[in-house]
This record gives structure tokens, sequence and C-alpha cells, in this order.
């Protein structure tokens, strides 16, 4: 096991090294103009903004960069910000936002887990009535129509009705981060009622649950204690990728209610060509998804003994 | 399975015994019983047709879709105003929907009917036009990557690396580098889209891959395409159009937060991320901007997404016969 977690994890940083030097050649694929705001391009005269960058090491081949960039990276320094905030390691500018983006992941991860999973259920236990349909219906509309199109129906509701704010602000965060909140758990319930109904319905058909109901195991304590502990395992196989994600942040939610998370730094970054940002994003992101997925198999095999990561003997 | 009987003319009991070749003499061949299997009148097309028409929500569906997909050609002509022509006026600003304005104006006193129309038609071409482009590159690559074992290793590494980065990032950089238009998203969409449906399809043939049939025809020398094209797609069929079916809903509802991200089509080509980002400061006081593009673009995708999903579980063979 040791092992091949060594194996996984030499894999995983291979990969994000690779993903890194994709991005940061592809930045320095764009014309050098775009390191300097618009005043700067007009108040600045050619030889200034040359020697501005000559100074800062950006006019050399992108190779001889690539090769700075990895020996600061081995130094674990990942460079100062440039134009978002001047000056201001990317550690710091990073740290300031994560939090926000995490606060709002984390709450709506927990409501849509809670709704999504026990709606769920309740779906795979009463299958073909009402409420089974009504929540299908549900997962349909959040799956089908366009999410720009569901934020904003929140946001006209949440404002108009119950005079929530439309915009997050920093004075008022509990109110503000309603509507936020509601959004990114709307779409998520939705995943997790799709996926426990279908898991719980397949584990229904099976003859160990039929044995369960022939010892006389209540309907409760048979969906709880044996259905659920099975279609679980699935489920948990994302759960720890989704929980990581959340400091990564929803984009649109963020730009749509204008939280200041790391969601909108990455787009900020990338426009505003704040090179070092970015890669420190990229690394962040990468990193978080490749570690993710490994701890989600991990995970699967706690909760489930009978999966195991390293195969014994020849299969195929 | 009649293939006894057809070999009876063949056979020879009892006959001489001298030589192998009294005792047994080629069967005739005829092409149509070697070719003969079960039931004559099965034609898997026309099987998967008559299982969609009795499901008749889905049909009604289907027609809601399609008349919904012409209206948005014939509404540009028959509204008061043709969308090339419109202008600014600072006296029409925010007018509720009216006998001339059908769906009232926007902030600069533009006709709003003519642009929902016209950016629900640009949403739905681009996403048909994603939404076949990535299937069939996602399709093609998909096989392959199954079938050709030395293969695996490079296009699960490239599917790594594309896959654990935020996409955001390549459309921000393309945006950057090359430009915003129908034609620059439409290719970039299709570029980072196959990636799915290829891994997908790439789990399915690794189902059918080492099946004994397909040993067996490797054996009598058939050729890869041969293979892929009639011995694996034929299972994949309803997981190939059931993607088909989901990618035209998530492609519309993608370049809706793309364009409102700004990060998608340019201002100029209206469609409904460019339509809503438009509106997202004055909706909450003249929520008819947000209503009538919201209602028509949901109808369209919910019908779609319903009638894909139904015309994915007629193409399965086990609901067939």
């Amino acid at each position: 096991m040791l092992l091949y977690t060594m194996k996984r994890l030499l894999q995983s940083i291979v990969t994000v090294l690779l993903v890194v030097t994709i991005v940061f050649l592809l930045l320095r694929l764009l014309p050098t103009d775009y390191y300097f705001t618009e005043e700067q391009l007009i108040k600045l005269t050619d030889q200034q903004r040359h020697d501005q960058l000559a100074a800062a090491g950006l006019l050399d081949s992108p190779f001889v960069q690539l090769f700075r960039f990895y020996e600061d990276l081995a130094n674990l320094d990942l460079g100062t910000s440039r134009r978002i905030q001047h000056g201001v390691p990317v550690t710091q500018v990073i740290g300031g936002k994560f939090l926000v983006s995490m606060r709002l992941g984390l709450i709506s991860l927990a409501i849509s887990l809670f709704l999504g999973v026990v709606m769920g259920v309740l779906q795979a236990r009463y299958k073909d009535k009402f409420g089974d349909h009504v929540g299908t219906a549900y997962t349909v509309f959040v799956n089908a129509v366009p999410t720009l199109i569901t934020y904003s129906l929140v946001l006209v509701l949440g404002a108009r009705l119950f005079k929530l704010p439309s915009m997050y602000s920093v004075r008022n965060v509990a109110r503000s981060s309603i509507l936020p909140v509601v959004c990114l758990s709307l779409t998520s319930t939705a995943g997790y009622m799709l996926w426990t109904r279908r898991y719980m319905v397949d584990e229904l058909n099976k003859d160990y649950i039929k044995l369960a109901r022939l010892k006389g195991l209540s309907s409760r304590k048979v969906m709880y204690r044996h259905v659920l502990r099975n279609a679980f395992v699935p489920l948990a196989q994302y759960l720890p990728y989704s929980m990581l994600l959340t400091i990564g942040g929803s984009l649109l939610v963020e730009r749509f209610f204008s939280v200041p998370g790391m969601g909108t730094l990455l787009t900020d970054a990338i426009s505003r060509y704040d090179t070092s940002i970015v890669q420190a994003v990229v690394i962040l992101y990468a990193s978080l998804g490749v570690l993710g997925v490994f701890l989600g198999d991990v995970l699967m095999t706690l909760i489930d003994p009978r999966i195991r990561l390293i195969s014994k003997g020849n299969t195929r | 399975m009649d293939m006894t009987t057809n070999n009876k003319p063949g056979l020879h009991p009892g006959g001489g015994g001298s030589a192998a070749d009294d005792l047994f003499t080629f069967a005739e061949y005829r092409h149509a019983q070697a070719e003969f299997t079960a039931s004559t009148e099965y034609s898997y097309w026309r099987s998967v047709w008559r299982n969609f028409l009795r499901n008749k929500p889905a049909v009604i569906m289907s027609f809601v879709f399609i008349i919904l997909f012409i209206f948005t050609f014939v509404a540009g002509v028959i509204g008061n105003y043709r969308y090339d022509e419109l202008r600014p006026d600072n006296k029409l600003i925010f007018l509720f929907p009216n006998d001339e304005f059908w769906f009232g104006t926007d902030n600069l006193g533009r006709d709003y009917w003519s642009q929902v129309w016209y950016a629900a038609q640009t949403s739905i071409k681009l996403a048909a036009i994603v939404g076949v482009g990535e299937i069939l590159l996602g399709v093609v690559i998909g096989l392959v990557w199954g079938y050709v074992r030395s293969l695996d290793r490079f296009f699960t590494e490239l599917y790594n690396v594309v896959n654990n980065v935020p996409t955001i990032i390549y459309m921000t950089l393309i945006a950057l580098m090359i430009g915003q238009s129908f034609l620059i998203m439409a290719v970039s969409l299709i570029c980072f889209g196959w990636l799915p449906t290829a891994r997908n399809i790439r789990n399915m043939v690794f189902i059918y891959r080492d099946r004994e049939y397909n040993l067996a025809s490797r054996c009598l020398g058939t050729g890869l395409w041969r293979i892929l094209w009639r011995n694996i797609l034929p299972y994949l069929i309803s997981v190939v159009v059931l993607r088909l079916a989901l990618s035209i809903p998530s492609t519309i509802a993608y370049e809706s937060t793309l364009s409102y991200l700004g990060l998608g089509l340019d201002v100029n080509t209206p469609s409904l991320g460019i339509l809503l980002r438009n509106a997202r400061s004055y909706f909450l006081d003249f929520p008819y901007l947000l209503i009538f593009p919201a209602v028509i673009v949901s109808v369209i995708t919910v019908t779609f997404y319903l009638v894909g999903n139904a015309f994915s579980d007629a193409c399965d063979p086990r609901n067939h016969l």
C-alpha cells in the first residue's frame, strides 16, 4: 500500500508539473504589452517598458524563464503578484481569497450532501410514487436548464420576495451569503439526489435485501443500515474531490454575486496577465484535483473493504 | 438457427468408408442461408423508431422542440424590427412589453423580441455544431483509445493533463490570443469537449474488447476499423445518443456561462449569455428582461433533454422485440 501511495503521488507530481509547464509556455506566447496597464502603455516610453521587463527577467527566452521558475518552485517560492496587488507575495494574495470561497463551498456542500442523500433515499423508498416524480422533475430541471438562468431566477426570487442582498458584501457576510449558498446547493443537491436514487434502486433489487426483509427488519432499518451503506460507496469516491474543490470556488456564482473569492481571481489574473498568480492558481487547482481523486480512492477502500487498489494476482 | 438442416445435403451416413472424400462432401454454399439468423423482419433503426413513437410524451416534446426551433427563424421576420436594423434610442429605454415591442425594450431602447429569438437561434446553432463535432471526434478517438492498448497510456496522460486544468484557463487564453467569434468558440468548445466523451467510450470499449466474438473475429483477420465499426460500435449506440442528447443542453448552458463571464462569444453575436449579462443589472427592476429569454431557452433545453433520454432508451436493443 505504501509503495502504491508513493507511486501514485510521484505520478501526480509529474502531472501537476506538466500542467503548469503547459500553462507557463502558453502564457509566454502572448505579446509583452499585456504586462502593462493601459495607463502605463500610454505613459511609459518604449525604452522604459523595455527596461522594466528586462529587470524583471521577462525578456529572456521562455525556456530560460521556465528553468528559473522551476528553481523558485524547488525553493517553494511562487513569486509576487505584478498587477492584481503589486509586489505582494502570491501566497498572501491567495490566502486572503480562498477562505471566502471555501466557507461558501463547504456550507453548500454540507447542505446539498444532506438534502441530496436524504431525498435520494426517500425517492428510492417511494419509487414511482408522486414524491419520486417530483424529485425527478427537479433533477431534470436543474440538469437541463442552463445554470445561469437558474441563478438569475434565484436572484430575482430572493431579492424581490425575501429582500435579500443581491450582492455579496464584506460588511454583512451572513445575509449576503444566503443567495450564493442557495445557488451552489441547488445545483449540487440535484446531483446527489440523482445518484443516490440510482444506486439505491440498483441495490434494492439484490438478494441480501430480500434476506434482510425476511429477517423482519423494519423498512427504515433496511434502507439506512444496509442499502444506503452500499449505495454510498460510489458517492464517497467523489466526496474528497468536491471538498477540496470548494477551495477553488465557483467562478459563475462568484462573478454573479461579486464574491471576492478564488473563482474570480483566476480569470482576473489571466485577463490582467498576472503570470505568477495564474501559475500558482493552476498548481493549486491541479494538485487539489489529483489529490482529491487519490483521497477518494482511499476513502472508498476504507468504507468498503471489498475494494482493493492493488490488484491481487493476475487480472486483465 | 437452422444450420444443422442446412448441412444435411452434405452428409452421407453410412456411405462407403473407403476414403474420407466419400464420407464427406462439401456442403452447397447458399449465401442467403449463411447470413440467415433470427427474425428476418428485424431492422434496428425501424425498431428504434417504433419504440420511440410509443413514448407519447417524448413525441409531443419533440414537436414542441421542432416548432420552437423553426419559430426562431420565423420570429425575426414577423417581428416589427429586424435584428440587424436595431439602433439604440434613448426615448425608448425599458418599455414594458406592448403592441409594438412584444418583449419590451432593453436598456438601450432596442427591441427585445428580435434579440431574444436571434440569441436562441445562435445558441441552438452553436450547441448543435459543438455537440455533433464533440461526439464524432470523441467516438472515433474513444474507440481507438479503448481498443489499441499501446495508445492507452498516451491518451490517459493527455486526459489527465487537460482535465486537471480548469477549461476556463484555456478559454481565457484563447479569447486573449485569438479573439472571440462564433467559429473560434465552436472550435475551442469541440477541442475541449471531446475528451470526456472519448473517455466514456473508452471505458465502454474495455468491456467488449476481449469478448470471445471479438477474439474470433481477430483470429479470422478482421481489420481494426471493421472490428471497431461493426463489432463494437453497435453496442455503444445508446450511450452515444445519450451523450449527444445531453451535450446540447449542456453546451447551451456552458456557452451562456462563458459569454456571461466575457470569455465566450463577442458582444455583437447575441446569445443567451450575452443577453443575460447585459440584463444582469436591470432585471431586478425589469423582470421581463430575464423571463422571456429564460423561458424560451429553458423550454428548448428541457424538451431536448427529455427527448434525448427517450430516444436513447429506444436505441437500447434490450428494449426491442
